[in-house]
């Protein structure tokens, strides 16, 4: 099995590579010529007042969090969807329940309004 | 030394250097990245140990999902770092002790004597078509069925939590109500008046 | 031929490999150069315009003429860019878009490395690709760039939900995670392709796709009209061209996911001749060729959404639409003796 991964390795190895040679071939081949004016961030024109980095609506934790429960959700459906087979009823009926309960969290988000977006 | 092997010390030596950068760069951003890192190789560990399933998900869930949301706090939550270098010297003796204990816990497991290689034995090379996914599976929903719905169980619990802590309606924004707008019809929005000839706008109504 | 053969046999094995990939990574960057070409030729011809003209044969070198441009055209570094990450973000999302097509099987013998998880494998690296854009816009230290980021990562975490159930329909139908196999339970003529008994799960996977992407109409993270071009705003040079490359393969990754698990793959639609003839790749190529054009149909074609509509439709549209079905599927094949439909 080990053997499979062999190649996987070598091709993160040359695509990780490879963006880091073509960044490097067009830094090298392309002119560099730094000014104050060129060098600001792309915004109004002026001097920016803040930090570009700012607070952001607690909205976005909120997607995230959800995120990681239904990624999950979803680790646990792999190894189900491919035994379904040899796991029968029984495992179909634990599936079941493990997805009403989180179909009821899901309801409950939706009623709370978790998942609208202003 | 075999290719394998040395795989293995080339990932671990990454593992724990990006550990180090995890602790000792000053950036929370940074930091954040190099724990990226560190999951990363550990999944690539585990799959030298022929957990396969594992590892990917490792990786899905925890470079791809719990980081993600990590890089989103850090980011967004403007740390002020001189502030929080203030309480170095305040909570350095505390921190020293806790981690004090951690190593000893620590030295104590590791030292038992239980995980030597002799104890755990490399788990035997498996062929290209076993399905670890598969021999996960048979036992996760009949022998474990009670620890998986346990699971569901707490996934439901964080739901509710995150919902708890997070969700601030504010009550004067303004929605758009989608199944409104769709069922919405020409009489509610448009009314025909019939207007004679020879009258002016306003006589009718 | 015998002599050439046996000369390959005796390289090393991390050699061939090598030239094993420089087979898959060759084409798959030159054909997105030409994706790019073919992009604006389509939307061109739809907007009855001509397009790219001037550069050889009807345009034809354009896109080489491109990349040298891009080649020697200033890299910017911003004066209040986090450097390091500045540089390395492009890379970031490079490297899990190429990286993603070791595990792709071409044809029936063609494919560099049969692991047995290759479907979680493809999905846990392009949920890696979610950190260039991160990265990129916050290194940027732009107001732009930080909010196409953020605004690009909440809807690709949005509609990996989506995609992930969507899968989980096609895997209880395949009874595998290897795209082998799923390929191979899909042969036998159209009518076994997953699209038909999946055709839900094939639509919110193909839209999931569209949107993984930020591809028109789900492109408010670039949203040229309000934050300028989003999380790359500040890149230059081959910064952009990176994250250009990185765009254009993930779509034809995308392209080639939804053909090997929903269109049959390298098989032939009909099980007879002429179309037996036909060698699998070419098939696969066609339906990939097929797929990818939706992209750019789509594009020219839809308005793009908005942000609080797209989020509706990731969450409250397609999760409760893949979770009934995955819910009908294992129903049927459990309790009711037509569970070969969904095979």
């Amino acid at each position: 099995m080990l053997a499979n991964y062999l190649p996987i390795l070598l091709f993160l190895i040359v695509s990780i590579g490879l963006g880091f040679t073509l960044l490097v071939a067009g830094k090298l081949l392309s002119p560099s010529k730094p000014s104050a004016q060129k060098n600001s961030p792309y915004e109004c024109g002026f001097e920016a007042f803040e930090d570009a980095r700012m607070k952001f609506d607690v909205r976005y934790y909120l997607v995230a969090i959800l995120f990681i429960l239904f990624d999950l959700e979803i680790a646990f459906l792999f190894p189900w969807a491919i035994v379904l087979d040899d796991i029968g009823v029984f495992g179909f009926l634990a599936m079941v329940v493990f997805l009403l309960v989180l179909v009821v969290g899901f309801i409950y988000e939706w009623m709370r309004g978790a998942l609208e977006w202003e | 030394m075999t290719l394998l092997s040395v795989v293995f010390y080339v990932l671990a030596a990454v593992l724990v250097g990006s550990s180090a950068m995890v602790i000792s760069v000053r950036n929370p951003v940074k930091a954040a990245l190099f724990l990226v890192l560190c999951f990363f190789s550990a999944a690539c560990i585990w799959i030298t140990l022929e957990a396969e399933f594992l590892a990917i998900t490792l990786v899905l869930v925890y470079v791809g999902a719990v980081m993600v949301l990590f890089l989103f706090v850090v980011m967004m939550l403007d740390i002020d770092i001189v502030q929080m270098r203030e309480g170095f010297t305040r909570y350095l003796p505390v921190g020293a002790v806790i981690a004090g204990i951690m190593m000893v816990e620590i030295a104590l497991v590791v030292l038992s004597g239980r995980f030597e290689l002799d104890n755990v034995a490399r788990p035997a090379g498996q062929p290209a078509d076993y399905s670890n996914t598969r021999e996960l599976g048979l036992l996760l929903y009949t022998d474990y069925v009670l620890a998986f719905e346990v699971a569901g169980l707490i996934l439901l619990v964080a739901i509710v939590a995150a919902i708890a802590l997070t969700l601030r309606r504010r009550p004067e924004t303004l929605y758009q109500k989608p199944s409104m707008q769709v069922q919405v019809k020409k009489s509610d929005r448009l009314r025909v008046v019939d207007v004679p000839s020879g009258t002016r706008q306003g006589d009718v109504e | 031929m015998d002599w050439m053969i046996q000369t390959w046999q005796q390289l090393p094995v991390i050699l061939q490999l090598a030239v094993k990939i420089g087979l898959i990574l060759g084409p798959l960057i030159l054909s997105v150069a030409y994706y790019t070409y073919l992009e604006r030729k389509v939307i061109a011809y739809m907007h009855v315009r001509v397009g790219p003209n001037r550069v050889g044969p009807k345009g034809l070198l354009q896109p080489i003429a491109d990349v040298v441009k891009l080649m020697f055209k200033e890299m910017i570094q911003p004066t209040k860019s986090d450097h390091y990450l500045f540089f390395i973000a492009p890379v970031l999302a490079l490297a899990p878009a190429l990286a993603a097509w070791a595990v792709i099987p071409f044809s029936d013998s063609l494919v560099l490395a049969d692991i047995d998880a290759s479907l979680l494998y493809v999905l846990a690296l392009t949920s890696m690709g979610v950190y260039g854009v991160i990265v990129a816009g916050w290194a940027s230290n732009s107001k732009y760039a930080f909010l196409g980021a953020m605004r690009a990562a909440a809807q690709i975490v949005a509609y990996e939900i989506a995609m992930g159930f969507a899968l989980v329909g096609v895997l209880m139908a395949a009874g595998s995670l290897n795209l082998s196999a799923i390929v191979q339970a899909q042969s036998g003529g159209i009518h076994q392709w997953y699209f038909i008994p999946l055709l839900p799960l094939f639509v919110v996977y193909l839209i999931s796709g569209v949107a993984e992407t930020n591809r028109a109409p789900f492109d408010v993270a670039e949203g040229e009209s309000e934050i300028v071009a989003g999380f790359h705003v500040d890149y230059s040079g081959m910064g952009f061209a990176l994250f250009f490359l990185a765009e254009y393969a993930n779509m034809l990754l995308i392209s080639a996911l939804t053909v090997l698990m929903f269109l049959g793959g390298w098989n032939p639609p009909l099980e007879i001749p002429p179309f037996v003839w036909v060698p699998g790749l070419f098939w696969f190529l066609g339906k990939l060729c097929i797929v990818a054009f939706l992209f750019l149909w789509f594009r020219a074609t839809f308005p793009r959404y908005r942000y609080d509509q797209i989020m509706r439709l990731g969450w409250k549209v397609f999760i409760p639409i893949t979770l009934i079905w995955i819910g009908v599927i294992g129903f049927v094949r459990v309790f009711t003796p037509y569970g070969e439909i969904f095979r």
